[in-house]
């Protein structure tokens, strides 16, 4: 397949919602992660570790932000809009616990990443995702510094020498590549899941049935904070929650009838597009 | 007279014809172009030297009945050494290669064989599909001639004892063929 | 599982696999050519069942040995390789839920640093030795013909519980032993005692899900605690429909302690006074009626006025009276007390009078409620503390024992350097055995004879929770493929040889722990392949009775120490535990919920004590105690009291594989002799120490980087809405 080819046929599912154009998506996957439920707890990142070939780096790569966790906690300690309220005080000591954020790609259907690939090794499925295919890759890291959620991860090094001493590399996962030096790599909403849900689906001649199988990082959470399907399937959990919660795929701007609904989307004022809706974090004040 | 020379040659002409304008008549697998590309693969020894002209030739054993797993998971298989037990305890039993093969099972143990074909690891290959696109959903088609299917990527195996690789299995002979029938070409259906 | 009549354990003997040295395409090393043919061994079955396809992950029911929760697990299966756990929806413990370190399971399986063949002490070192010496040995030390006193006989490990219990039991009705120690660093043994005393039963029921208002005194119950997986999901239930208000009063925070909505520090050892400060504001602003408590109890309360608490436990006023008047207006509420509130050298007195709030609070019977039980004790789970460990390390400085097996337990490390523990078994026990997976100290350190363990993916058992939930059941563990090492043995096939060698009248009909464990399962009349296949064996249980009664506690008064001013706060965490995880890399690169730390210790302070002291995150400091010094870098925040100094547990290994030995420090040699009087219990949250720059400077390893990562400078990252918006919005309808 040329690159020609895939300029033309496959950037038509890439999204800059101020085109309109040609759209059929297959399905359209997308997550809600509740904040509310979220505990910080790290499950969904070792779920990840061990779902998708996640390289250790130790302590000296990760001191140089070289880890590869896909799915990471970020834990921010302020609360901007309590304290711009003057409901909290951030003094001496806190007076409210932590602030968690689960970040991972965010799958945006305008990704500012795919753009800039100068090999089209990243670029979006006709199953809404943004794909990184590591064959095709060649690390020129474009992507990443176009990343606003910093979310993309590179192999400086064969991170797979030191990471898997046997016997640790009977644990590695058939359905997707080890990675090697020299090639990005950032979240799937693992597609090895979804490919079988759908070679599933295919081979019984039906669609996908909402919840048949679960990401890595929904399966493991211990609070079902994060809820992952297809945003094309009207009944699905994540449709309804996003429609509850009134965010819409394709703006930059939500206008929400009641503005007390907790939905978001994280940074989608830059017009990204993200597939991920994250609900408020609630506290009693 | 002259109408009895001119019958053969009209008759070439006509097969000539047919055979450029139309891929049925030589392709036997309806609603199908066959990849191509051919590889010269090179002899590998195996534990055993497994005649598979032997089997599926000669004896006319579909390919499904020892590699069953093709039509129901991603990978064909090798099959377990007890489905060759369930013959070979009993059938040609006298056979070098087959007392070689017993020795395995009363060992415990299954033979090394190796393996033939193979693609990188970044690529997500399933059987399945490909034999429902081609055999089981495929109008006219009958299972007992799957041989022809497998044929697409693994040759002639039935004329061969062990399998060697003749068709190169790289991206453009997948690419060449999806294009050809109409496969998806989305990278990610692919790669993993 | 399936209708034929192989079984599961003959399945795994003809899958065909042949050990680690199978080169297993597709899980290895990055191909990036097409492959030249004959290259890779693929690897056929022998005689695989039907259900068993090439490709297609096989899921097997088991139980999670990570801690001792219990946690049910599916084990994905392919191709002979167990390659992830899931939860197991079934179970009442976790419903199909798993945390980081029951998904770091198969790094302890696949653990490169093994104990892979038994090993002898020869002349001061281990020494590779054959089944056949081993057992030989064992037969000569502890069998018929050894002399051996029952008295003179010990067990000591950490929790067991199921079938694996009965034969530690039966092993020491055997010898005539009655010595069981059980040792467990994370532990409830305070609360259990003071549930026991207050409301007749250890382990009841807390229903965090039915609770509107939580209050926790350093109990952990979202990280490290008794059950993390399970309480997070009532945790969630709890923060749904009318959200929960949870207030966490702790010296440092935990991750429990990071969810809150309040979150006070509290001076370690005053948690006793604040809960009782909150009881006497209960009866005084809000008139509550404590008629129900003894006098003696009710005239306690009165002494501990808003001012005085205040003072005591440095928690401000203002705070106070908050979670008070969330305690009131929000019932049922639910008291809970932690580690850092009971293993203080007056913890019963503390656990106790959280109790007592409870009962203020009219909580017994609503959200403290009787659980379910095991209608057989003798599967009970044996739960552990610290008090078996000062008991043992007591009895053997007497010389009490000759013969000691130690079993998923690691003392030489847990130990605190007071009690001397190594040196002592090393002089005083003849003969220690030490049954194990890893290279930890108290193999490397003291054992006579390391018998090496096949891990829990490879092993037989049977598993029973110590909380209480909805269901009674016993959670099965069976082998998830074949072991990697042919030289390790499963725990209860070796108890199960040496009973045979004691009492071959009674054991010796079965083969091993296998044909033990399906007879004793006839002998319950349950479907053993049923039991196989779902993993859980749920039976009617037995329902406890709650009896409340109030107990009278005193609370010493709080005194500072000149010569070592600070708290040493030796927090654990969901991660490395105590420390029996260091050696997965998984949960090594897991950065701590709090600090973010990676791959190394650290010393958590508060921002005026890095003032007073002149240093910042990332500055080398010395912490010492009257038992030593340890030296490792400062992480400044403001969630801890600024009399506080917090070094996380389970780092500091002097052996334990590549991936722990060297790495960090043990807080856990600092802790100076001091215990509960009432349980006996060590108090780990009781030392107390100084602080000291010592002059090097270094980044802290952690995520995010220095100065990154703390504050959303703005951003929209973290939104958030106040709880009255989510009731008026969300309310009980939630859709989530």
């Amino acid at each position: 397949m040329s690159l020609k080819n895939i300029l033309e046929n496959w950037s038509q599912y890439r999204r800059g919602h101020e085109q309109g154009g040609h759209h059929e998506y297959e399905h359209m996957w997308g997550m809600a992660i509740d904040l509310n439920k979220c505990i910080g707890c790290n499950a969904c990142s070792v779920a990840c570790y061990a779902e998708n070939n996640l390289a250790i780096v130790g302590k000296h790569r990760y001191s140089k932000s070289q880890a590869m966790h896909w799915m990471r906690i970020e834990r921010y300690w302020d609360e901007p809009e309590l304290e711009k309220a003057g409901l909290v005080t951030k003094g001496k000591t806190i007076e409210t616990g932590a602030s968690f954020l689960p970040m991972l790609c965010q799958q945006c259907n305008a990704a500012t990443c795919e753009p800039v690939c100068p090999v089209a090794a990243t670029y979006h499925t006709p199953d809404g995702l943004n794909a990184q295919v590591y064959n095709r890759c060649i690390g020129s890291r474009y992507c990443s510094n176009n990343c606003p959620y910093r979310l993309r991860y590179f192999n400086f090094w064969s991170y797979y020498e030191d990471s898997w001493p046997e016997p640790l590399h009977m644990q590695l996962n058939p359905d997707l590549s080890v990675r090697d030096k020299g090639v990005m790599e950032k979240c799937t909403f693992c597609v090895q899941r979804i490919r079988v849900a759908k070679d599933e689906a295919k081979m019984a001649d039906r669609k996908v049935i909402d919840g048949e199988f679960q990401t890595s990082c929904q399966q493991s959470c211990p609070t079902d904070a994060i809820v992952f399907g297809d945003m094309l399937d009207p009944q699905s959990r994540v449709t309804k929650l996003w429609k509850t919660h009134q965010v819409e795929l394709g703006k930059s701007k939500q206008s929400k009838q009641n503005p007390d609904k907790r939905g978001y989307r994280v940074l989608e004022g830059l017009n990204t597009d993200p597939c991920i809706m994250y609900l408020e974090r609630v506290r009693e004040v | 007279m002259a109408r009895v020379l001119w019958a053969p040659f009209l008759a070439a002409l006509v097969a000539v014809f047919v055979l450029l304008s139309s891929p049925v008549t030589y392709a036997e697998v309806p609603n199908a172009v066959p990849p191509k590309g051919e590889h010269n693969g090179k002899d590998v020894p195996q534990p055993i030297e497994f005649p598979h002209d032997i089997h599926a030739k000669i004896n006319e054993i579909n390919c499904m009945y020892c590699h069953t797993y093709a039509r129901r998971s991603k990978v064909a298989g090798i099959p377990p050494t007890s489905k060759c037990m369930g013959c070979h305890s009993v059938i040609a039993t006298d056979k070098p290669r087959i007392q070689k093969l017993t020795e395995y099972w009363e060992k415990r143990e299954s033979p090394p064989w190796k393996k033939v074909h193979d693609v990188p690891d970044y690529v997500h290959f399933t059987h399945e599909k490909h034999l429902k696109r081609f055999v089981f959903d495929n109008e006219g088609m009958e299972v007992e001639r799957v041989s022809e299917v497998c044929a697409f990527c693994h040759g002639e195996v039935k004329n061969m004892t062990v399998a060697n690789k003749v068709k190169p299995l790289n991206m453009g002979f997948c690419v060449r063929c999806h294009e050809a029938n109409d496969g998806p070409s989305d990278c990610w259906k692919c790669h993993k | 599982m399936s209708g034929n009549q192989i079984n599961r354990r003959d399945f795994l003997k003809i899958m065909g696999w042949s050990g680690a040295g199978v080169a297993l395409a597709g899980c290895d090393r990055p191909t990036t050519v097409t492959l030249h043919e004959g290259k890779e061994e693929v690897v056929s079955y022998l005689m695989p069942e039907e259900y068993v396809i090439p490709g297609v992950g096989v899921y097997y029911a088991t139980t999670c040995q990570q801690c001792p929760a219990g946690c049910g697990i599916h084990g994905r299966v392919r191709e002979g390789r167990v390659l992830k756990a899931e939860g197991n929806p079934d179970s009442p413990v976790n419903y199909g839920k798993l945390c980081q370190m029951g998904q770091a399971g198969v790094q302890g399986h696949y653990n490169p640093d093994r104990m892979t063949k038994p090993h002898i002490r020869k002349g001061g070192n281990l020494v590779e030795a054959s089944w056949d010496e081993a057992m030989a040995l064992l037969k000569q030390k502890v069998g018929p013909d050894s002399g051996l006193a029952g008295d003179r006989f010990a067990w000591f490990t950490g929790q067991v519980s199921g079938h694996q219990a009965v034969l530690v039991n039966a092993l020491m009705d055997s010898l005539g032993s009655e010595r069981h120690y059980v040792h467990e660093v994370v532990n409830n043994a305070v609360t259990r005692a003071v549930n026991k005393d207050m409301l007749g039963v250890a382990t009841p029921r807390y229903r965090i899900d039915e609770a509107k208002a939580i209050l926790s005194f350093g109990a952990d119950f979202l990280g490290a605690g008794q059950s993390p997986v399970h309480y997070a999901t009532e945790y969630a239930t709890f923060r749904t429909g009318d959200r929960g208000v949870l207030m966490v009063a702790e010296p440092k925070m935990s991750l429990t302690g990071a969810n809150a909505d309040l979150w006070m520090a509290v001076r370690p050892g005053t948690e006793g006074v604040l809960a009782l400060g909150i009881a006497n504001e209960l009866v005084i602003r809000h008139k509550r009626k404590i008629d129900n408590l003894p006098a003696e109890v009710r005239d306690l309360i009165t002494h501990y006025d808003l001012d005085t608490t205040a003072q005591i436990t440095g928690v401000a006023g203002d705070r106070i009276v908050k979670a008070t008047q969330w305690l009131h207006s929000r019932t049922p509420s639910l008291v809970l007390a932690g580690q850092s509130a009971e293993n203080q050298a007056h913890g019963y007195q503390i656990a106790a009078a959280t109790m007592l709030l409870n009962m203020v609070l009219g909580n017994v019977g609503r959200t403290i409620v009787p659980g379910t039980e095991l209608p057989f004790p003798q599967l009970a789970a044996k739960q552990g503390g610290t008090a078996d460990l000062r008991a043992f390390a007591k009895a053997v400085e007497q010389g009490a024992y000759d013969a000691v097996f130690f079993y998923n337990t690691n003392p030489a490390y847990t130990a605190p350097s007071y009690m001397k523990l190594a040196e002592k078994l090393q002089s005083k026990v003849g003969f220690k055995v030490v049954l194990t997976q890893f290279p930890d100290e108290t193999a490397k350190q003291i054992a006579d004879l390391v018998l090496p363990l096949h891990s829990p993916f490879e092993d037989w058992g049977t598993h029973v929770a110590a909380s209480s939930y909805d269901e009674a059941v016993i959670s099965m563990q069976q082998p998830l493929m074949e072991p990697l090492y042919p030289t390790t043995r499963g725990f209860g096939d070796i108890v199960l040889d040496v009973l045979k060698m004691r009492d071959s009248d009674n054991y010796g009909q079965y083969a091993d722990y296998y044909a033990y464990l399906s007879q004793a399962f006839g002998a319950l009349s349950a479907d053993w392949q049923k039991t196989l296949q779902t993993g859980l064996l749920k039976v009617e249980g037995q329902a406890q009775r709650i009896n409340a009664k109030a107990v009278k506690v005193s609370l010493p008064d709080y005194k500072q120490n000149a010569e070592f001013p600070y708290h040493l706060v030796p927090s654990a965490r969901l991660g490395l535990w105590d420390g029996r995880h260091a050696n997965i890399p998984w949960l090594q690169e897991a950065p701590d919920q709090i600090s973010k730390v990676v791959w190394d210790s650290w010393a958590e302070m508060h921002p005026a004590t890095a003032d007073k002291l002149g240093v910042s995150t990332g500055d080398y400091i010395t912490v010492t105690s009257d038992q030593g010094t340890i030296e490792t870098q400062v992480y400044v925040f403001n969630g801890i009291h600024p009399d506080v100094v917090a070094v996380p547990m389970g780092q500091g290994h002097e052996e334990y594989g590549r991936y722990a030995k060297g790495r960090g420090v043990n807080p856990l040699k600092l802790i100076s002799p001091k215990h509960d009087a009432k349980t006996g219990e060590l108090a780990l949250y009781g030392t107390r120490v100084k602080v000291a720059k010592a002059g090097r400077s270094e980044a802290l390893v952690r995520m995010g980087g220095p100065g990154r990562n703390e504050a959303q400078l703005g951003r929209k990252l973290v939104a958030t809405v106040t709880a009255d918006v989510y009731r008026r919005t969300e309310g009980a309808n939630d859709v989530a």
